[in-house]
């Protein structure tokens, strides 16, 4: 199963939000709680974390990059040779917890 | 007529402009220096002076107690020994405790010393409804305007909030630089290269044929989602940003009026002795009368209870529903 980590509406009020660090790169796996990725607001940073095991497979956006909340981030998969959609729409969410620091 | 940007710009928080400017210009001259509560290390309440305490140390970035009056004060008397404070107070509200260097001292300073001496102090606050209630929400920028040496800019994008702050970093005489809470969320492109906003030069945000809006701060974004919803319904709105509150851009709003024949002044403020109410006298000395609805605050504090919060304060709806009404007299 493919699915795609949306950015969180994490902060009242903030539509847009800058990646800051990914904490991984395609191929990590990642179980839950662990840190995907930092996302900065206008006075928070937003901390993405694992809510299930996955495997990270492709980056939507570098550090320093803008996306809006509900836009996807990255692509992961249960299973590492997991063929990727081609330019479809991925249909489930990958289950994240996200703390504001 | 829309003002566009020729230049290369970056988009950025609302914070990373301010401390854009602000870093800019205390590298350029180091008579400017920050005050206020959590300057320092923290990095401003709204973290708008990010890394200016590691820049510039604790002499040129100092954190102030809770005390309002003093950090003013102090402030006022820097600025008349030479140097450039930017003082910072949290919430607009706050400011009153400040009245009195500010007005009675900074404001007067140049004049008392028949130009002898001039008090180039920046105070920078933060107004608008948000959550916080009666003693957090207030917008009290048309009381600064009737004091005569008092220069009053509240922009409405991060661009401007940046070039406001620069011009204000080098202006003669006490400004003061006011945020809204509400704005903060929100990036915006901002040019690379310096820039500044002159004061006194409003700007046109939307072109427009029915009825010319004016607004500043925040309430520039209702006028805009406003003028949006009633270009679907056939009326064309004129937006414009004051930008700057004192001085005021007469001929800008004149020349739009002149156009359009109706005029819409939004305020968040109260309407007694408002902002509008100053514009459309002004314009309305010259010109005679023109058709005028004015929409602000309701006249009752700001709730901390959100729904008598969204009450009171006005929104993109009242604008549409006030522009009917103006229209259809």
């Amino acid at each position: 199963m493919i699915y795609q980590l949306l950015v969180p509406a994490a902060v009242p009020g903030v539509e847009e939000i800058r990646v800051l660090e990914w904490h991984g790169e395609p191929g990590t796996a990642f179980a839950p709680g662990d840190l995907i990725v930092e996302l900065e607001t206008h006075k928070a940073v937003v901390e993405a974390r694992a809510g299930q095991a996955g495997i990270l497979r492709d980056i939507k956006a570098a550090p320093g990059d803008w996306c809006q909340i509900g836009t996807p981030l990255a692509l992961f998969s249960d299973s590492a040779d997991e063929a990727m959609p081609d330019g479809a729409v991925v249909s489930r969410d990958l289950v994240i917890e996200f703390d504001v620091i | 007529m829309l003002d566009s940007a020729v230049v290369a710009t970056k988009k950025m928080f609302f914070r990373e402009a301010i401390a854009k400017a602000v870093r800019e210009e205390m590298a350029l001259n180091d008579r400017i220096m920050v005050m206020g509560q959590d300057v320092g290390s923290f990095g401003g309440s709204y973290r708008e002076f990010d890394g200016l305490f590691g820049e510039f140390g604790a002499e040129r970035v100092r954190d102030m107690p809770v005390a309002e009056n003093a950090s003013i004060g102090i402030g006022a008397g820097a600025a008349a020994a030479g140097y450039r404070p930017l003082v910072t107070i949290t919430y607009m509200d706050f400011l009153m405790l400040g009245f009195d260097p500010l007005i009675n001292y900074a404001a007067k300073l140049r004049y008392k010393t028949a130009g002898g001496l001039t008090a180039p102090l920046v105070v920078k606050t933060t107004a608008g409804a948000q959550g916080q209630g009666v003693a957090h929400s207030q917008c009290i920028e048309a009381w600064l305007m009737s004091v005569p040496g008092l220069t009053v800019v509240a922009p409405s994008t991060p661009a401007d909030a940046y070039g406001l702050m620069k011009t204000a970093l080098r202006a003669d005489g006490p400004v003061v630089y006011i945020d809204h809470k509400r704005l903060f969320p929100a990036p915006g492109e901002v040019p690379v290269l310096e820039s500044l906003v002159p004061f006194g030069l409003a700007a046109v945000r939307r072109a427009g044929t029915d009825v010319t809006i004016t607004a500043h701060s925040f309430m520039v974004r209702m006028a805009l989602e406003a003028a949006e919803t009633l270009e679907s319904e056939g009326i064309s709105c004129e937006v414009i940003d004051l930008r700057s509150l004192a001085p005021l851009d007469m001929p800008a709003i004149a020349q739009s009026v002149a156009r359009t024949g109706a005029l819409v002044t939004l305020e968040e403020g109260q309407l007694t002795s408002g902002v509008g109410a100053e514009v459309a006298a002004r314009l309305f000395e010259t010109t005679g009368h023109r058709r005028w609805a004015r929409v602000g605050a309701l006249p009752a504090p700001v709730s901390s209870n959100p729904v008598l919060e969204a009450a009171c304060v006005p929104d993109a709806r009242r604008v549409a529903e006030a522009v009917h009404k103006l229209l259809a007299r």
